[in-house]
């Protein structure tokens, strides 16, 4: 019966795709994603077949050899040395794999790192399912590969083809992902796309004391998604060097995630305001197709290929509530149903990409490659009304000072300029390179590379109901806190004409040109040296610099015979500097723009200071150093280690000023026989960052010098400024022992991490805070709580064989593990603080798990 | 439970412990018991013993002319012994056939594969050797050839064998063996790809790109393994099933990365990362290791594009974006892995602030005194931070979002 099954599903595979061929070749290594398929259980997606043959590689030397770079190959694993034909006389032959067995989950196994990416559960689990049949006279084979922990945490993949002619491909599997395993979600309807509150809390009504007291009947969620994807691809070498292949993959991603919530800022008025952490709705299909062609002839290599991706987003909106009352600072109170808030989430998009690469070989060993490509990512999807209240939000303070608004101007699709989004995004790519080796000893290259993103959304944020721009902040809160602060410019009310709100999309794109050339020089059997010089010039739109120039240097030496060992350095150097900075390049996008905008008397507040540099456009002078060496120890161990440090100055008063980054990692591998192999490894790496920032003077925002960008001036004292110090510290360690005793295999990891984050800031005075009252700037401290992620994770395993064909493997995980992130700190205690709602407690700040499993191994 | 889970895992340590005080003592049995443990320095009887088969053949082969007959270095053996042991080769050995090995591949019909017709590698440091066929390999080779078996890429070549009789399997890639079956033991008369091959690295990879150059290779040359003097058999050993697919060297993409990238290893270890350590994903999702036209072999035109191949619902365009956004996601994400959550390279606010000096809210120094537990607790430190009212961070298709609020 068994055989019969195989032979089914090999042959009917097979069959209908037998056929010679010329040459083939996947290329698996040029598809981004569904590459790996494996688990928390086992990784390799292989690891029951990998036990080590003792006989080793060869009769003819003892162990085994060493790469080129000089670390050993494993031992090949053990297999019978003849598979099984599938039926009597038949040229197809198999061997497979089955192990299945039960896990037991024990302790904290709801720890969010335990289960960041594992699906584990209690019960039946399918270790691995491996098959695998050829027929060795046509070439032609059928291999599966399955697993399965849960039904969130799956891979099932098959495979069949001829060698070098074609292939056929077909998977489906689940990807777990716990985003967080310690929620507490107030509202009601978590996974849709209307939240709403739990009796008694009354929307806009509550006060904080009335939402804890709901808090503590909450119950403990998990909120995170599954990924199911399923893909069938066929490549197919059709005509002699000439091979298409065409794929297609869909994804269909549900859960949740957490998510935010805004009624205005709470900080800064007790009692008032609102910020919320809710969860929002997954629910997305995603659907890739890829169909290409490739010619890979003598001369002319050649490849043009089409991607599509068409995203779908099955719940477009979130509708949340909150509980809190708004009360505004002067006027008479608003008396719209501002408490209901609304979050447009992803909208459709459909992408599109054609390429085409030619290549051609050259004398001198030489090859040009010239590619262009073309894609475009387009969204037309319905927007929403910019708000969800009905009546008169806003506030009146008197007749001349009306800041009201009615919601019915505001709520449907008649408020907005065009209904839908109409926002595309064009791309492209012109790529040439060319390669010489005119000498056995000296290499040249160069390559020029030129790519623009053309984004050709235009919105403009008009309401024809009422011929007012601008938009409605944060759900009206803001408007109906704060008088005035709407959102909106109306160049016909001197209430509105000075406001500056933005009317318009900012539609960012950049044209990046990169050059680069260098040489290659053997300069002795063993030793090369390279040299490589580049320079990239970005010319991004709508930023504060119109163009950034970087330079960069390489110089890389191979010595593969330093010792025994072999030796990679490489050390970088780039600068970077550019155009004029431009503190605020957004103005043409705001009502300052637009006709009718009245500067004021005082002008406008100033945008930010002229002293920020935003890090990815700031002058930058990088160092970075990289050394490897991989080093042979006798014939049975390998010493590798690693060292790297890199330096970043950026040229900022303000913004981010210093990164630096440093570390090792040495590890050590031993594979005295084919039946033990040890390896450990240690490391470390230490990075920090500075930056630096400037508290506006709030006392100046409505007096003169206001406007006055200066750093030190009076907007932006040097008093002011402030400097943040990031410091984070890893350290990681690892074990491996594997040992086959015969008819009981034994197998122990151990795996240590460690990291230590601080943060410290230093001020020039109080006037850097939030809050200057001395009890306040006393709490201050200079440095927040440290944080730490560590973890302990311990394997342990025995594989016993009771046959040729049936044995048995029974293992341990065992992890611990303790986090502090401070900005969790508090939370455990109360989730509701003031207007403040948050949902997450933050991972676990303790905990063990266990997972014991026994496995029955078949071979088949 | 917790307790209980502890002490299983310490009891299976003890257990563990002595098992492995026993490792010594089996290790150094297994020296005598293994014959691949033995010492390398082979001697004729060595290598009678080692090959009886081939012993017992010998005087089956004794009056066998040697089509190869060349000065022969010094070795162990002798021209003689070796003419003795190695079978007769089961191909042809004019230059015609070694100049065209599979000549009938492509014109029967019933050729199986495009390993019928696989060239015979150039061995420039034995110009004048010629092939011998897989026979003759296998007959010293022959734990090696067991061991290959299993390998998908020896299979493949196995099967156009099978379509065309017999073939110079081997020395499609270790170049024709003639000279090496004279002098076995001197290097560089075979192709190798080992460390103590004499083949340059360059030559190596050349051999590969004969049947492989194209497709995911076609910028092999000029990429940074290239340049770094990485031979393919750095990463894949064709010799030995040891992964899934792939032929790699080690037994996943993952592990074969991290053998020179430990620190990018390390750093799926943190916090926050990608599912490389749960196996749910692989280096080579992302890059292309036989490189690329973008940089740090990313395998699309920009690393956003790679980010949006599982992240779709970031590619937007969007009403309102956020422009370090559209620009590069590793402005704020490190994709390895970070200490922070969602793989974010600085805590909120602090990431924030680096660039938000706006007039307002953005620009304050926040402290402890912020937190949850200070004297003024503060939303733009706790939880999520800024990203608790600027949620739509990744681009808002809101009418009212262009701060993110919507």
């Amino acid at each position: 019966m068994r055989k019969m099954l195989i032979t089914s599903l090999a042959i009917a595979i097979a069959a209908s795709l037998a056929g010679p061929r010329a040459f083939a070749d996947s290329s698996d290594s040029a598809r981004v994603g569904d590459i790996q398929y494996g688990n928390a259980l086992d990784p390799t997606g292989w690891a029951p077949l990998l036990w080590a043959d003792p006989r080793g590689f060869s009769w003819l030397h003892a162990g085994m050899m060493r790469t080129p770079s000089g670390v050993l190959y494993a031992y090949p694993p053990q297999r019978d040395d003849k598979s099984s034909p599938l039926y009597k006389n038949s040229d197809w032959v198999y061997s497979g794999f089955l192990q299945l067995g039960y896990l037991h989950l024990g302790g904290d196994t709801h720890a969010e790192f335990f289960r960041q990416y594992a699906g584990w559960k209690s019960g039946m689990a399918l270790g691995l399912f491996a098959l695998y049949a050829d027929n060795p006279k046509t070439g032609q084979y059928v291999e599966f590969r399955g697993s399965r922990l849960s039904g969130g945490d799956q891979y099932y993949r098959l495979r069949a083809g001829q060698y070098g002619s074609y292939r056929i491909e077909a998977f489906y599997r689940n990807i777990p992902h716990d985003v967080t395993t310690n929620a507490y979600p107030l509202w009601n309807g978590i996974g849709s796309t209307n939240l709403t509150l739990p009796a008694p809390l009354v929307p806009g009504g509550s006060t904080p004391a009335e939402v804890a007291a709901v808090d503590k009947t909450r119950t403990r969620q998990t909120i995170g998604l599954t990924r199911r994807r399923e893909g069938l691809s066929f490549e197919d070498n059709f005509y002699r060097d000439w091979t298409g292949y065409v794929s297609i993959v869909n994804e269909k991603r549900t859960g949740d995630r957490l998510w935010g919530g805004p009624m205005y800022l709470n900080y800064i008025l007790p009692d008032n305001g609102g910020a919320l952490e809710t969860a929002r709705p997954i629910d997305f299909t995603t659907t890739d197709v890829s169909i290409g062609l490739r010619d890979v002839g003598a001369i002319w290599q050649f490849q043009l290929a089409y991607t599509g991706s068409f995203f779908r987003d099955h719940k477009n909106e979130l509708d949340y509530q909150s509980p809190f009352a708004l009360r505004n600072v002067a006027g008479v109170p608003q008396v719209a149903n501002i408490y209901q808030g609304q979050f447009s989430l992803e909208p459709d998009n459909d992408y599109h990409n054609l390429r085409a690469e030619l290549s051609r070989s050259l004398k001198w060993n030489g090859q040009l490659s010239l590619a262009a490509a073309w894609g475009t990512m387009r969204q037309n999807d319905p927007l929403l009304p910019p708000v969800t209240c009905t009546g008169t939000g806003g506030i009146f303070v008197s007749p001349s000072a009306d800041f009201t608004f009615n919601c019915a101007d505001w709520n449907t699709s008649a408020a907005l300029s065009q209904q839908t989004a109409n926002a595309r995004i064009d791309t492209g790519l012109l790529d040439a390179k060319i390669t010489l080796h005119p000498f056995p000893k000296f290499g040249w290259h160069a390559g020029l590379r030129w790519y623009r993103e053309d984004n050709r959304t235009n919105y403009l944020a008009f309401n024809p109901l009422t011929g007012q721009y601008g938009y409605i902040a944060e759900n009206g809160s803001q408007g109906s806190i704060i008088p005035g602060q709407i959102g909106i410019f109306d160049p016909r009310n001197p209430l509105y004409s000075s406001y500056v709100t933005q009317v318009r999309a900012i539609p960012f794109g950049y044209t990046y040109t990169v050059f680069d050339t260098g040489i290659d020089w053997r300069v002795s059997e063993h030793n090369t040296l390279n040299l490589t010089y580049s320079f990239d010039r970005d010319q991004p739109k709508y930023r504060e610099r119109k163009l950034v120039n970087e330079q960069r240097i390489k110089l890389s030496w191979v010595d593969r015979a330093l010792g025994k060992g072999t030796l990679r350095l490489d050390y970088e150097f780039a600068y970077r500097n550019g155009g004029p900075y431009d503190y605020d390049p957004y103005e043409p996008f705001y009502s300052t723009a637009l006709p009718g905008f009245v500067t004021p008397p005082l002008g406008n507040v100033a945008f930010t200071t002229d002293a920020m540099r935003k890090y990815d456009l700031s002058n930058r002078i990088e160092h970075k150093l990289h050394a490897t060496l991989i080093y042979p120890i006798g014939d049975t161990a390998t010493i590798s280690a690693i060292a790297y440090a890199t330096r970043d100055d950026y040229g900022a008063a303000i913004g981010r000023q210093a990164t630096r980054n440093r570390g090792f990692d040495l590890s050590w591998d031993w594979q005295p026989s084919p039946l033990t192999s040890i390896s450990a490894n240690l490391g470390r790496d230490d990075s920090s960052l500075n930056f630096s920032n400037v508290a506006d003077n709030e006392d100046i925002t409505g007096a003169p010098g206001r406007d006055d960008p200066s750093l030190g001036g009076p907007l932006f004292p040097l008093a002011n400024q402030w400097q943040s110090l990031d410091h984070e510290r890893d350290y990681n360690a690892g074990l491996t022992l594997r040992h086959d005793f015969g008819r009981v295999r034994a197998d122990l990891s151990y795996t240590y991490t460690y990291a230590l984050g601080k943060i410290g800031y230093v001020f020039a005075s109080p006037g850097a805070l939030p809050i200057t009252q001395q009890p306040f700037v006393d709490a201050a401290g200079n440095a927040f709580p440290d944080n730490h992620y560590h973890i302990n994770t311990l394997q342990l395993g025995f594989d016993i064989a009771f046959s040729r064909m049936f044995g048995m493997r029974v293992f341990d995980i065992f992890e611990t593990g303790s986090f502090a992130d401070w900005h969790y700190l508090g939370l455990q205690d109360n989730l509701v603080i003031d207007h403040r709602i948050y949902t997450d407690l933050g991972p676990q700040p303790h905990y063990s798990a266990n997972l014991v499993g026994v496995m029955l191994n078949v071979k088949l | 439970m917790q307790n209980g889970g502890a002490r299983t895992a310490v009891a299976l340590l003890m257990l563990f412990a002595v098992a492995a005080s026993l490792l010594v003592v089996r290790h150094a049995a297994a020296q005598v018991a293994h014959p691949a443990t033995a010492a390398s320095a082979l001697t004729e009887q060595d290598f009678s013993r080692m090959l009886p088969a081939m012993t017992a053949q010998a005087a089956t082969n004794a009056d066998d002319s040697n089509p190869h007959a060349a000065p022969l270095p010094a070795s162990a053996l002798t021209t003689g012994d070796f003419k003795r042991m190695l079978p007769r080769t089961d191909m042809r050995s004019d230059a015609d056939a070694n100049a065209h090995p599979h000549a009938h591949a492509f014109i029967d019909a019933g050729a199986a594969t495009s390993f019928d017709g696989a060239p015979i590698a150039k061995n420039p440091l034995a110009p004048d050797a010629i092939a011998i066929g897989a026979k003759s390999c296998v007959a010293c080779h022959a734990l090696e050839n067991v061991q290959a078996s299993h390998s998908l890429h020896v299979q493949a070549f196995r099967a156009g064998a099978a379509g065309t009789g017999a073939a110079a399997a081997c020395e499609s890639c270790h170049g024709p063996g003639s000279a090496h079956a004279k002098d076995p033991t001197k290097p560089g008369l075979i192709i190798a790809f080992t460390r103590d091959a004499k083949a340059p690295i360059d030559a190596q990879a050349g051999v590969c790109l004969a049947c492989h150059k194209g497709g995911a290779r076609q910028d092999w040359i000029g990429s940074v393994h290239q340049q770094h003097q990485l031979s393919c058999t750095d990463c894949h050993n064709p010799m030995a099933r040891l992964s899934p697919e792939g032929v790699l060297a080690k037994n996943s993409i993952n592990q074969v990365c991290a053998t020179c990238h430990q620190d990018i290893r390390d750093k799926f270890n943190r916090r926050s990362h990608m599912p490389l350590p749960e196996g749910q994903m692989s280096c080579v999702d992302c890059h292309n290791p036989h490189g690329t036209l973008s940089a740090d072999l990313i395998k699309t035109d920009t690393v956003n594009e790679t980010c949006y191949a599982c992240h779709a619902e970031k590619r937007g365009p969007f009403l309102f974006e956020h422009a370090p956004v559209r620009k590069d996601c590793l402005t704020c994400h490190d994709p390895h892995g970070s200490n922070q959550q969602a793989l974010l390279v600085l805590p909120v606010p602090m990431l924030c602030q680096q660039c938000h000096t706006m007039t307002g809210h953005p620009n304050d120094l926040l402290t402890r005194a912020g937190l949850a537990t200070g004297p003024a607790p503060d939303e733009r430190l706790m939880g999520r931070a800024c990203l608790t009212c600027h949620t739509n961070i990744h681009g808002s298709n809101n009418p009212s979002g262009s701060r993110f609020h919507k």
